[in-house]
């Protein structure tokens, strides 16, 4: 596998994961009780035996570089290749913001001057999935192609969300429209992993880089060109398990498909492992008296209470009497005795007061800040929040990073909104 | 600290702790639902500031090589200083087992004087403890001492099991007696010492072999400055089978004197990546300690559970320590057990089973646990054993390494039985 070489891009914005990703990139929102979304990219790569990567970054990337830091936990701390984090940086003549993703690449193309790989693998760090990438470099080679896109097959109401793919019977791609409103045939949608021909990737990016008119996005422009302008484009249909966690309420299901009997992903596959960066933390403490059923608890948390149908991240502490049901619940956040949380997503080191009530009654007014992301009856609450005893918070509700007592002037009705004190940027 | 090495003397085979020690040394003994012991002690060192640290070990080293590799999880894996394991070797001129504590560590004398430290501290591999090595270094320096002895009170009962301590108003020690049958002295040897550099190269020039009889105790009788440093903390020798089980269950109590969860001090180990644990829609869990991993679909109640384990659909966990990757088949029960890794026990099995019913009077016929008191009444099952459906194991037993369906008499393995350990390739299927 040596001369192999991945870009992940991990830049998104992540916008529809309302406060999830307010302060840290999509790729590095927590997961699956113990992961964030890159682990799944990053443990491919190297599950594949790929271990030459750069990682792409823009939207705030500490804490994906606190993550990745040299990469470890993926064996990705090597003396050649390893893990690079790629930012953005100015002074160069072609250094700028990234402006899409193929500009992304774009401005990071000095980093293959040295690389010998015939093929060039690009990953988006935002998606849930297990893919041996042999299996595409395969295909890829059998059928001579220029650039090879994994495709997924989406339910009819979502191919407006992707780029959408039709192909010949042997995988040759004819069409291929970006998020299409209507007239899409077909419900192949890209999955964001290209395998490009080293040499052809250098040239169709120089190419685009000199376009005005182009937004230098790989989905919006490059793709639908070289589809058009009759390239070898082929599709690789993935069969597997594939979930763009992009919204709250995708994001959401996801996580608790895991607590399934049947989670959609083996996790716990020996030969499969999806590694992150772990804290020691002791093992998970059962107290006398409490409940757990249909669950995944991680390390560190410690349950006197009941917890059912729900995630909890590391350090997590439900108190005796508090009760957290159909819930995601991420590290050292405390639920206090006597509270109860329905339905809700609980950011990092929260603490809920006791007897506080959130995710309560039948009031499914939408979000008034957010109403296209925040419907289904979900509570949002951000990091480090703090909510006093015996607060009632409705469906809907967007509670603010960093918020405190004082904030709370009255209970929080169904879609209500409370800001805390505005980031630093 | 940069003065400062540490020797961990790893060398316990764990006779007493029967087959839970067949095939590793105490201090790589799982302990506390996911650490060895040798945890405690390492990380003591890296909280401790300690970076320079050898190992000594002679039973079963393999397993202590494969948990500690590099040191990377103490921070151990180091350009300069860092843990170096020490086993037995063989030169030209020289080849011998260590013949005890103190021939260990003279036999790599040449390694310790390479590495140019000022003070020797001494360790145990194989006791449980949360101690941070600062303030006995500070009280030795304080002292003036030759040598400088960690101390710790313990119960009268039990002072027959450690070496016993007398010490003066000033701190000096005036005696040390292996396992007395009977002392009134309250403070035992820890088997922690920091020794002066120059000062233990020249007590070993003598060719001891072992630390306490043959250069403790002589330096004490001859009366040298030997000073006490008394500890208050967490200590616990888990040497054998029913103080493995009482340190173990203990930490269940919400008053555990061992505090893991504290991020000050964590007890760092080498962990493998794991998935959170997963509790099945008809799990019942109370009272336990369970790691990632672990998948319960039945009822776990005051157990400790190991990463990897599964319960399947109404089996039954009750007052036992289940180690990694052991597998309970439906409907099967665990009762005051100890289950190594890699068990496998059969649908609707029973292991723990007590003799008799509780009150029924013996009816003059031997306990069926006589001779067996070192098990403190449990059922101990060793490393890849296969409990076959529907089994009994009645308490207290041991089935060794690799136990198989031969080992079952009817499906039954009677209270006192004891099945010798087989090797891997002798039970592959």
């Amino acid at each position: 596998m040596t001369g192999r070489y991945a870009f992940i891009l991990a830049g998104g914005v992540g916008s529809r994961l309302c406060l999830l990703s307010e302060r840290r990139a999509k790729p590095a929102v927590p997961f699956g009780g113990k992961y964030r979304i890159i682990d799944f990219t990053l443990s491919n790569c190297v599950n594949s035996g790929i271990f030459d990567v750069g990682v792409l970054t823009q939207y705030r990337p500490t804490s994906l570089n606190q993550h990745i830091g040299i990469g470890r936990p993926w064996d990705l701390d090597r003396t050649r290749g390893g893990v690079q984090l790629l930012q953005p940086a100015p002074g160069l003549a072609t250094s700028d913001w990234y402006q899409g993703t193929a500009d992304a690449i774009y401005q990071n193309l000095l980093h293959l001057k040295r690389r010998r790989a015939q093929e060039v693998l690009i990953l988006s760090g935002d998606h849930v999935y297990q893919m041996d990438y042999n299996v595409l470099y395969a295909f890829h080679r059998r059928n001579h192609a220029r650039l090879t896109v994994a495709v997924t097959e989406v339910p009819e109401n979502e191919v407006s969300q992707f780029g959408i793919l039709e192909t010949e019977a042997n995988g040759h791609v004819v069409a291929f429209k970006e998020k299409p409103k209507t007239g899409a045939s077909g419900r192949l949608a890209s999955m964001g992993v290209y395998l490009f021909d080293r040499d052809a990737l250098i040239r169709w990016l120089v190419e685009d880089a000199a376009m005005s008119h182009s937004s230098h996005d790989f989905g919006k422009d490059l793709l639908p060109r070289l589809v058009a302008r009759g390239e070898a484009v082929y599709a690789y249909r993935f069969p597997g398990y594939w979930q763009d966690v992009g919204t709250l309420d995708s994001y959401y299901r996801a996580n608790l498909e895991f607590v399934q009997a049947k989670p959609p992903l083996d996790l716990s596959d020996p030969e499969w492992v999806l590694h992150t960066q772990t804290a020691d933390r002791p093992p998970v403490r059962v107290a006398a008296g409490a409940k757990v059923t249909r669950s995944l608890v991680a390390n560190g948390c410690s349950v006197s209470g009941e917890v059912m149908n729900s995630v909890l991240f590391p350090g997590v502490v439900v108190e005796k009497g508090a009760v957290v049901r159909n819930s995601i619940v991420m590290h050292d956040t405390l639920v206090a005795a006597g509270a109860e949380l329905d339905r809700a997503i609980l950011d990092k080191e929260v603490r809920v007061g006791r007897g506080a009530k959130v995710g309560t009654g039948d009031d499914m007014t939408p979000n008034r800040a957010c109403p296209e992301h925040l419907s289904s009856g979900l509570v949002v609450v951000g990091k480090q929040a703090r909510l006093p005893e015996g607060l009632v918070v409705g469906r809907n509700a967007r509670i603010g990073a960093a918020v405190v007592a004082e904030d709370f002037t009255a209970q929080v009705p169904a879609g209500g909104v409370v800001d805390g004190p505005e980031s630093m940027h | 600290m940069r003065d400062i090495l540490a020797l961990i003397l790893s060398g316990g085979s764990g006779e007493r702790l029967g087959v839970l020690c067949a095939e590793r040394a105490v201090s790589a003994l799982p302990f506390g639902g996911k650490y060895r012991v040798i945890d405690f002690v390492l990380s003591n060192c890296c909280h401790s500031g300690v970076q320079q640290v050898g190992v000594l070990a002679q039973h079963a080293p393999a397993s202590l090589n494969d948990h500690i590799g590099a040191g990377r999880a103490w921070d151990l894996d180091r350009r300069s200083g860092g843990v170096v394991i020490l086993q037995p070797y063989q030169t030209r001129s020289h080849a011998g087992w260590y013949r005890g504590t103190a021939d260990a560590i003279a036999q790599n004398w040449d390694w310790i004087e390479q590495q140019k430290p000022a003070r020797v501290l001494v360790l145990s591999g194989d006791h449980v403890v949360r101690m941070d090595y600062r303030p006995l270094i500070a009280a030795h320096l304080e002292s003036d001492a030759a040598v400088t002895v960690a101390v710790t009170r313990v119960p009268a009962e039990e002072a027959h099991r450690f070496g016993m301590v007398r010490v003066a108003s000033d701190g000096r020690i005036q005696s040390l007696d292996e396992k007395p049958a009977h002392t009134d002295a309250a403070l035992a040897n820890m088997g922690i010492y920091l020794f002066e550099t120059g000062r233990l190269a020249d007590l070993l020039q003598a060719r001891p072999v072992d630390l306490v009889m043959d250069v403790l105790r002589p330096q004490v009788a001859s009366g040298q400055r030997v000073m006490a440093y008394q500890f208050d903390g967490y200590w616990e020798d888990v040497g054998t089978v029913a103080s493995y089980y009482r340190a173990s269950l203990e930490l269940l109590d919400p008053s555990s004197r061992l505090e893991t969860h504290d991020a000050r001090w964590p007890i760092l180990t080498r962990d493998e990546e794991r998935p959170p644990v997963w509790l099945g829609p008809e799990a019942q869990i109370e009272d336990s300690l369970v790691a990632n991993g672990c998948r319960i679909e039945g009822r776990v109640r005051r157990s400790i559970l190991f990463a990897g384990v599964h319960v399947g659909p109404g089996a039954e966990v009750n007052e036992s320590v289940i180690m990694a990757d052991t597998h309970l088949a439906e409907g099967a029960r665990v009762d005051h057990a100890i289950l190594d890794k890699y068990v496998r026990i059969g649908v609707g099995a029973r292991v723990g089973e007590s003799a008799r019913a509780p009150g029924e009077a013996g009816s003059g016929a031997p306990e069926p646990g006589a001779g067996h008191e070192w098990l403190a009444g449990l059922a101990l099952v060793g490393k890849d054993t296969w409990v076959p459906d529907g089994g009994r194991v009645v308490r207290p037993s041991v089935i060794g390494v690799g136990g198989r369906y031969e080992d079952f008499r009817d499906g039954v393995l009677e209270a006192g039985t004891v099945v010798p350990n087989r090797r891997w390739f002798e039970v592959l299927p």
